[in-house]
């Protein structure tokens, strides 16, 4: 079970999808991918303890706290990556999932670690739910 | 015999061609894109290699719990058989380890099961008596069942790219997730005893020998 951060704030996340974008409010104590799920998101993952970069998205905007993930680098957040399998918002987000490709050859430019196997498959969001 | 009347004897491999493998050619035919699967199986095998070394280390210290210490051995010592089993499929497809253990690690696919209290491998170590001393087994546990997920989504990943198309490193795979599963159960029975003090079954009993693999191993299943 993941720490609480301690922060209860709702933040609007806004996911770039390839069927168009999907607005969700996410707290500030949960992990964005959980939040993204329960609201029907499909999005990929493998480890999620923040290793792997499967679950690699590229930040649009907006401030995310990678402080529970367990290989994250100062240099991701500079290029403008976030791994959202342990990140938590720190402010409204706009973000664009499917990334890992991306992020390893940032990595790979930057002469840091990450797994060479891991693929972004097809990313879908269910239907939005009848309110 | 011409190759109308053989009509598996086809493709580009040409008879006396050591260059080729027809045992690739034949899962390339079928749709698997060999190379992905090679960096997909090397990832995989450093997570075995790694999760094989950090077991060592938190089977040391669930001190005073026997029965815990048991079964991270048997899941030790699996794990280093699936790395064994991993290897010589990744040759066969034309691949091959990467050759600094370093850059091995660092691209296993799965997290390092660090011990709680050791700062994510980063507590400095002034000298070799320097032990980790308020570490619980719950928190141990916690570390063993994450890693035991982490395979189960690894390997079944594995066999859905190979599934249909590639029997045997399917089989591999096949084998290695049966037993990554029974790892999840074992922990997750241990661990809900342990921190939760709720009863959830695994449904297995201990190995007849340490790291018995059934699965990987071919050997016999507990069945009395």
């Amino acid at each position: 079970m993941a720490p609480k951060a301690g922060n209860d704030r709702l933040y609007q996340v806004v996911f770039d999808l390839p069927g168009g974008a999907r607005t969700i409010e996410i707290g500030g104590d949960e992990f964005i991918l959980d939040a993204a799920r329960r609201a029907g998101i499909k999005l990929p993952s493998l480890c999620e303890r923040g290793w792997c970069c499967t679950c690699a998205v590229k930040v649009l905007s907006g401030t995310i706290d990678q402080s529970a993930s367990l290989r994250y680098y100062e240099e991701d957040r500079r290029a403008g990556f976030a791994l959202i399998c342990t990140g938590r918002p720190r402010s409204d987000l706009s973000l664009r999932p499917g990334a890992v490709e991306e992020m390893r050859a940032h990595r790979d430019t930057s002469h840091l670690p990450v797994p060479r196997g891991t693929r972004a498959p097809h990313i879908t969001s269910l239907p939005e739910q009848p309110s | 015999m011409s190759n109308g009347n053989k009509p598996h004897a086809t493709g580009r491999v040409q008879a006396g061609d050591v260059s080729q493998r027809v045992g690739v050619e034949a899962i390339e035919a079928r749709g698997v894109n060999v190379g992905e699967l090679i960096e997909k199986l090397i990832d995989a095998a450093g997570a075995e290699f790694t999760t094989y070394y950090y077991y060592t280390i938190l089977r040391m210290y669930l001190a005073g719990h026997e029965d815990y210490k048991e079964i991270c051995e048997d899941a030790r010592l699996e794990d280093r058989a699936h790395f064994e089993l991993i290897t010589p499929r990744i040759y066969e497809l034309g691949g091959t380890l990467p050759y600094d253990i370093r850059a091995f690690a660092d691209r296993a696919g799965c997290p390092d099961a660090y011990l709680p209290g050791a700062q994510n491998g980063r507590r400095p170590m002034s000298n070799p008596f320097d032990v980790v001393t308020n570490v619980t087994a719950a928190q141990i546990l916690e570390v063993l069942l994450e890693a035991e997920r982490c395979a189960i989504r690894t390997w079944s990943e594995i066999c859905d790219l190979t599934f249909g198309k590639d029997p045997r490193t399917y089989d591999m795979a096949a084998r290695i997730l049966n037993e990554e599963v029974e790892h999840e159960a074992w922990f997750i029975e241990l661990l809900s005893h342990e921190r939760d003090d709720v009863v959830r079954p695994s449904g297995h009993f201990r190995r007849g020998t340490p790291g018995e693999g059934p699965y990987s191993k071919n050997a016999g299943f507990y069945n009395p």
